[in-house]
């Protein structure tokens, strides 16, 4: 079923109109009616300016609906006059949803596509009786936080994209206790928790991710516990908690334990809120920022 | 005739290095996401990699640090292109191993001497 809204670039002036045509109204298609190919075209074709692409192949954007709850329903495409102008997405957990992936084409800028993505996923988190939405916008992109803000979005957090290259610790730590746990093991940590997550952090998203480990460490600087997800390359999605003493030290305690026994793997970690005491730790560890995002959000 | 690994998603900017290179007489290899890039390194071992760091599957960091951590293509100069900030670009570049870095989009005039200095010179006997 297809709906229309009209640009908001309609309401013109009549001088305006004399010598310009009325835009045509922008269609919003559910992303359901796509195959996965299709909406991984246009997901990597609204991206590709971006300084942080994060592009997707079909099998990974598959990951991502699955793993975060993306509700293909009320997921739209937008079109006008039958040209594809970009996508946007919508998380659905109860109570709350998540705008994710909203990008519209380079070329197709500027016609109201954003405005219009915007007013379905409010008006589709009413009809879901969601308390709040939530997203997450990469900083210093201006138009997009504008349009945010014009909906009544506000910012919560600022939040961190780290890297670490593979390779065993290399900085020495005081002596300390570890005990790794399995994926049963790291849900029950997770239980535990008591930082606020992200949506690509909550518990519903790791139980999906999978392949999840934990760990804990003891020392005379404090203790604390890590759960973070385990691939064949990658390591990701960390998760601290510290019980007693510095979180920084810590941190530099789990990550050499983690890093030691898996010294072969690269480490992505997203999300990590700027604030978050463990962050010292991080860098002590041979984390480097890739970027960050600015967490937004709207009660309804 | 030297051979370049172009390891790109994105068919424009994939098409416009291998025009660019092509020109100057390199033999140009392409694949257009991660684990292809890793095959074809492997098979083929080219004499330069160029690194798009957002690839589709795995992402650049994780390819630079698997193409540095095998004993058989480490040594294989790899430079990242990229559009992130200067800074960011030239240290996640040097952490990652890569020999430096390009930056996103490419310049038609100078890409073509940029990849050039990346080049090991050949040992005369």
């Amino acid at each position: 079923m297809v709906r229309s809204y009209k640009s908001a670039q309609n309401a013109r002036s009549v001088d305006e109109s004399a010598v310009m045509p009325t835009p045509a109204p922008i269609s919003l298609i559910p992303a359901i009616e796509f195959s996965i190919e299709e909406l991984t075209h246009i997901y990597n074709q609204s991206r590709v300016d971006y300084i942080v692409p994060m592009p997707m192949n079909a099998a990974r954007l598959s990951e991502y609906i699955h793993n975060y709850d993306v509700a293909l329903e009320h997921s739209v495409a937008a079109f006008v006059d039958q040209k594809v102008l970009g996508l946007s997405m919508l998380g659905v957990r109860p109570g709350r949803t998540w705008i994710t992936r909203l990008g519209v084409l380079p070329v197709r800028r500027r016609r109201g596509a954003g405005a219009a993505f915007m007013g379905h996923h409010i008006e589709s988190s009413r009809a879901l009786q969601a308390k709040r939405v939530n997203l997450e916008v990469i900083k210093n992109n201006v138009p997009a936080h504008k349009l945010f803000k014009r909906f009544g979005f506000d910012e919560v957090r600022e939040l961190l994209i780290l890297r670490r290259p593979p390779g065993p610790p290399k900085i020495d730590v005081e002596p300390y206790k570890a005990e790794f746990l399995d994926q049963d093991g790291a849900l029950e940590l997770l239980s535990q928790r008591e930082s606020e997550s992200s949506w690509l952090d909550d518990m519903p998203s790791l139980k999906k991710v999978g392949n999840l480990i934990g760990l804990r460490v003891s020392a005379d600087c404090g203790g604390g516990w890590l759960v973070c997800q385990s691939t064949t390359f990658q390591l990701g999605r960390l998760v601290f908690q510290t019980e007693s003493g510095d979180p920084a030290c810590v941190a530099r305690l789990l990550l050499h334990a983690l890093h030691s026994q898996h010294g072969a793997q690269d480490t992505k970690t997203e999300n990590l809120p700027l604030s978050d005491p463990h962050l010292p730790g991080l860098l002590d560890m041979g984390y480097i920022e890739s970027f960050r995002r600015i967490e937004m959000s709207l009660d309804l | 005739m030297k051979t370049i690994l172009i390891m790109e998603d994105d068919p424009y900017h994939a098409r416009l290095m291998r025009r660019l290179l092509e020109r100057e007489g390199y033999s140009i290899v392409h694949a257009d996401c991660g684990e292809r890039g890793l095959q074809l390194a492997l098979e083929i071992e080219p004499d330069l990699i160029l690194l798009d760091l957002g690839l589709p599957d795995l992402d650049g960091q994780t390819v630079a640090g698997l193409l540095k951590g095998s004993t058989l293509l480490a040594a294989i100069p790899l430079v990242a292109v990229t559009a992130w900030p200067q800074e960011t670009a030239s240290q996640m570049a040097a952490a990652y191993g890569c020999e430096g870095y390009i930056s996103k989009p490419i310049s038609a005039r100078d890409f073509v001497a940029e990849v050039a200095t990346y080049f090991k010179p050949d040992l005369a006997l």
